[in-house]
C-alpha cells in the first residue's frame, strides 16, 4: 500500500508478535514474517488504485468508513494520494448521511460498504442495484473485492495489534 | 437465495470461477488466484488448520459456496467431516486438537471484536502458532472473511450447496 504520514498520534502500544521482518512500517515488519504471501497480497491489493478499477475517492472513503467502524487505527492512520480527500470530507465520514458533502454515487458505495462490513446478508437488492448503476457490473466486482481487503485486513491489524 | 446483482460473462468455460462474477475483472481474478494459492500451497501453517478457519469463518458468514467446499490437502492430512461437524458455535466444548481451537478462537475474534483479542486469547495463540504462523493465519482468516462476504454480495447462489471436495489452490 502507499502510505501517507500517520494522522493519528502513535503511541507505544506495539504488537505482541515477537517476531518481525524489513519493513518501515509496523504492518510492513509484521507481514514480512510471510514474505511470498505479503508480495502475492500487495500485488492484489494495489491494482485497485494504480488500474483506477474504481474512482479512488468512492475506494478512499470507504476504505477509512470501513476503518472507522472497525476502530483499526493503523489503516486510519493511512491516506492514499489518488483520493486526495479533503479534510473537511474525512472529517465528515462518519456521519455521512448528514451531510451535503457527499455525491449520490459515494453516498450509495458507503452505503453498501457500511453494510458489507457488518453483515453483506443484510445488503439490499436495491442498495445493490444503486452501486451497479453507479460503477456498471465489473466495477462492482473490483467494488466488493476492495471492500474485502479493507474489511479482512482492518480486522488483521486490529487481531495483530498492528498500529500507525 | 439472494438474487445476482452482477451477470457473469459469457464464456463457454465449465469451471466454476472463470464462469463466475470474478471473471468480469480478469487482471483482479488472476492475482487473486495467485494470493490464495500462496496461502494454501506456499504456506508455513498445515492445510488442515487453515481448513478449520475457513469453515468456521464460512459458517459465520453463511456463505453457502464456502460451506459447500471441502480442500483435499485438508481432508489428505485428516480433517475428516467428523471433525469438521465439530466447529458449530459450542467448539469450545467439543474435542478438538488445541491448535484448531487457537484457530477458530482467531476467527471468532475477527467476526465478534473486529478482530481484537484478549490476553488469554495471545497466549494460547503464542502457545500453539508460530509468529509467522500466526501472521499466515490472520491473513487467511481476512481473505477468507472478505472473499465469503463478496460471494454473498454478489448474490445468485443457491441457499444449500452439496459438500464437495476441491483441489487445494495452488500456484
Amino acid at each position: 500500500m502507499v502510505e501517507s504520514r500517520p494522522l493519528l498520534p502513535t503511541d507505544a502500544r506495539m504488537t505482541w508478535i515477537p517476531e518481525s521482518g524489513p519493513g518501515d512500517t509496523e504492518f510492513e515488519r509484521v507481514f514480512a514474517l510471510r514474505p511470498e504471501l505479503f508480495a502475492a497480497w500487495r500485488d492484489f491489493a494495489e491494482l485497485f488504485w494504480s488500474r483506477r478499477l474504481v474512482d479512488p475517492v468512492v475506494l478512499e472513503l470507504c476504505r477509512l468508513r470501513i476503518a472507522s467502524m472497525l476502530g483499526a487505527r493503523q489503516p486510519l492512520s493511512l491516506r492514499r494520494p489518488e483520493a486526495a480527500l479533503e479534510p473537511a470530507r474525512v472529517a465528515a465520514l462518519d456521519s455521512w448521511w448528514r451531510s451535503d458533502l457527499f455525491s449520490e454515487t459515494e453516498r450509495a458505495c458507503l452505503r453498501f460498504a457500511e453494510q458489507f462490513a457488518l453483515d453483506p446478508k443484510g445488503i439490499s437488492d436495491a442498495d445493490a442495484a444503486a452501486v451497479v448503476a453507479a460503477l456498471g457490473e465489473a466495477g462492482m466486482v473490483a467494488f466488493v473485492e476492495a471492500l474485502a481487503i479493507f474489511d479482512g485486513f482492518a480486522r488483521f491489524t486490529r487481531f495483530l495489534e498492528i498500529e500507525p | 437465495m439472494i438474487a445476482p446483482r452482477v451477470r457473469p460473462p459469457t464464456t463457454t468455460s465449465s469451471d466454476p470461477i472463470q464462469s463466475s462474477p470474478l471473471a468480469l475483472q480478469p487482471e483482479l481474478l488472476q492475482a487473486f488466484l495467485r494470493m490464495y494459492g500462496v496461502l494454501w500451497s506456499r504456506g508455513c501453517v498445515d492445510q488442515a488448520t487453515k481448513e478449520v478457519a475457513r469453515i468456521r469463518n464460512a459458517r459465520r458468514v453463511d456463505c453457502p459456496i464456502c460451506k459447500a467446499i471441502r480442500f483435499a490437502g485438508a481432508r489428505r492430512e485428516g480433517l475428516t467431516e467428523d471433525i469438521v461437524d465439530r466447529i458449530r458455535d459450542d467448539w469450545s466444548e467439543r474435542a478438538l486438537a488445541p491448535r484448531h481451537k487457537a484457530a477458530l478462537r482467531a476467527v471468532d475474534a475477527f467476526h465478534d471484536a473486529a478482530g481484537a483479542l484478549d490476553a488469554a486469547a495471545k497466549r494460547e495463540l503464542l502457545a500453539q502458532l508460530t509468529p509467522a504462523e500466526l501472521v499466515e493465519l490472520g491473513a487467511g482468516i481476512a481473505l477468507f472473511m472478505g472473499f465469503s462476504k463478496i460471494a454473498v454480495a454478489l448474490g445468485g447462489l443457491p441457499d444449500e450447496i452439496p459438500v464437495h471436495e476441491q483441489p487445494t489452490p495452488a500456484l
